[in-house]
Formats: structure tokens, C-alpha cells, sequence
């Protein structure tokens, strides 16, 4: 028998049933926040190590969480922090390379044993890699997972207009990518 | 050209160009779940009422002690400023010239 949202954060909330009813946790998210990662972060080894932090902060910060948001947001929004720190501290480690952060990645995706596409989704993923990050996550978040502009306010904690403004500019961006490519 | 734009971006589609190696997430939920039971919650530290009142006392008493001390260097300062005043509406002149007119009327 499934849970409901608040039964599931109520055990969350209870000493006994904690363990029980975190597994439930990631084994519903696990593959919706790792996608979200990956398309962030590109190769699956960074993800991973990714996934994993966002599960130990969930856990460790479970005692903060009285269900204020939905489960999937307070997630989400872990999630995207330790992307957003992880390509912070990236770039840091990158200061004195010559190569952009952004070229680096793309030849690391190409090398890459899980990236299986096509020359065309290949030049997507350079494309959006020439966003900055927010703007990225937006892209991403709106153009793969198709995830609703008040969800993403929720997650972003940005206006919806201004959500629909940066996606709009964002797609303005990618198509005159492939046409300057082309 | 808008033709050859639409036809590259369909090309890239909405699918994920990523996959994940064999049993992944299987895999993931066991690490996690065997990585958790290994590790104990962090306890969370309670702080008891008492605590905050010995808190809030220290506090009260330590600023009552910095408003003393400030009080205190403020009446010395005025008092010293007063002073000053005083001193600095006098010409020296007139302090040599009464002290002369003095000496005279007594001598």
C-alpha cells in the first residue's frame, strides 16, 4: 500500500520509521533528480557523486523539513544547489586553464562511455552549454522535463514571469547557435 | 534556412542523449540504503529553557556593564568639554590682566 505525501514526511519524522520511509524517498526520486544532475553536470561519474551528497543533505536536514513544500521541490532544490556548487567550484579549479569550463565539458562528453547521441544532440548540448547556469537550468528543466512554471518558481524561487522570460530567451539563444553553426 | 534550423533541432529531439551503466539505480539504492544504516543521525542538539534564561541574564548583564562604562566616559567627556568651554571663552590677555590688577590692588 503506498503512502501519501504526508504520511511518508510524517515517518520521515518519526525516529522508527525514518530509515523505512527515507529508502522509499530516494527510490522514487532517485532517477528524476539524477537526470536533472546529469543534464547539468553531462558525465554520469560527477552525477553520481552529486546524487549521493543530495541524498546525505536530504537526510541529515530531514529534522528541518515539516513539509512547508512539497517533497519533490525541498529535492529539487538540494539538488540544484550541489549542482550549482559543484560547476562553482569547477570553474575555481579551472581559473588558470586556458580552455573555457564549457569547452572542457563538451570534450569530456564526447569521450564519455554513457553519452550515446547524435551529431545533432550533440550540438544541443553545446548550444546550451553557451547559457549561463540559471538560465541553463531553466532550459533544461522546461525544454526535457516539461516541469510546469509554478513548480519551477518553487524549485528557482523566481518569478514566474521572469522564468518565462529567461526560457524564451534561452530557446532565442540555442536557435541562433544552429544557425550560426550551420 | 529557417527549414535547415527546424530540421537540426528536430534532429536533437527531447530525448536524453545519456544512458547509465547496467543497473544503476538498483545499485544506487542499495549504496545509499547501506551507506545510511552505517552512518547514526547527527543528534539534534535541544537547548532547554533554562538556557535561554541564563543566555538572556549574561546578555542584560554584560550590556548593563557596557552602558555603565559608556555613561560614565560620556559625563567625563562632557565634563571635560565643559571645561574646555569655559577655558576657551577666556582670553589669556585678560586672565594676565586681572591677575595684574590684583597684585596692584593688594600691593
Amino acid at each position: 500500500m503506498s503512502l501519501t505525501e504526508e504520511e511518508l514526511i510524517s515517518q520521515l519524522n518519526q525516529p522508527s520509521k525514518k530509515s523505512a520511509a527515507f529508502s522509499i524517498v530516494f527510490k522514487t526520486y532517485q532517477e528524476r533528480l539524477y537526470w536533472h544532475i546529469r543534464k547539468m553536470v553531462l558525465i554520469h561519474d560527477d552525477a553520481n557523486d552529486i546524487l549521493q551528497n543530495t541524498f546525505l543533505k536530504a537526510w541529515n536536514g530531514l529534522e528541518g523539513f515539516r513539509g512547508e513544500a512539497k517533497l519533490s521541490t525541498w529535492l529539487y532544490k538540494i539538488a540544484t544547489n550541489e549542482t550549482l556548487t559543484f560547476l562553482a567550484n569547477k570553474k575555481l579549479k579551472n581559473n588558470h586553464s586556458i580552455y573555457d569550463i564549457e569547452d572542457i565539458m563538451i570534450q569530456n562528453l564526447k569521450a564519455d562511455t554513457y553519452f550515446n547521441g547524435n551529431d545533432a544532440q550533440l550540438k544541443l548540448q553545446k548550444a546550451i552549454l553557451t547559457l549561463p547556469e540559471k538560465q541553463r537550468l531553466v532550459f533544461n528543466m522546461k525544454y526535457f522535463e516539461d516541469i510546469t512554471y509554478e513548480q519551477l518558481e518553487d524549485i528557482l524561487e523566481t518569478s514566474v514571469g521572469a522564468l518565462k522570460a529567461s526560457y524564451h530567451h534561452a530557446v532565442k539563444k540555442i536557435e541562433k547557435y544552429f544557425e550560426d553553426k550551420d | 534556412m529557417k527549414d535547415k534550423k527546424e530540421t537540426t533541432i528536430e534532429e536533437a529531439g527531447k530525448e536524453l542523449p545519456f544512458n547509465v551503466p547496467e543497473n544503476y539505480f538498483n545499485n544506487f539504492t542499495l549504496q545509499m540504503e547501506s551507506h545510511l544504516s552505517s552512518k547514526p543521525t547527527l543528534p539534534r542538539k535541544t537547548i532547554k529553557p533554562w538556557m535561554y534564561m541564563a543566555a538572556m541574564f549574561i546578555g542584560v548583564l554584560i550590556l548593563s556593564q557596557v552602558m555603565f562604562n559608556v555613561l560614565q566616559t560620556t559625563k567625563v567627556i562632557n565634563d571635560d568639554s565643559y571645561e574646555s568651554y569655559v577655558l576657551s571663552q577666556i582670553n589669556e590677555n585678560n586672565i594676565i590682566d586681572l591677575y595684574v590688577e590684583s597684585y596692584e590692588e593688594n600691593n
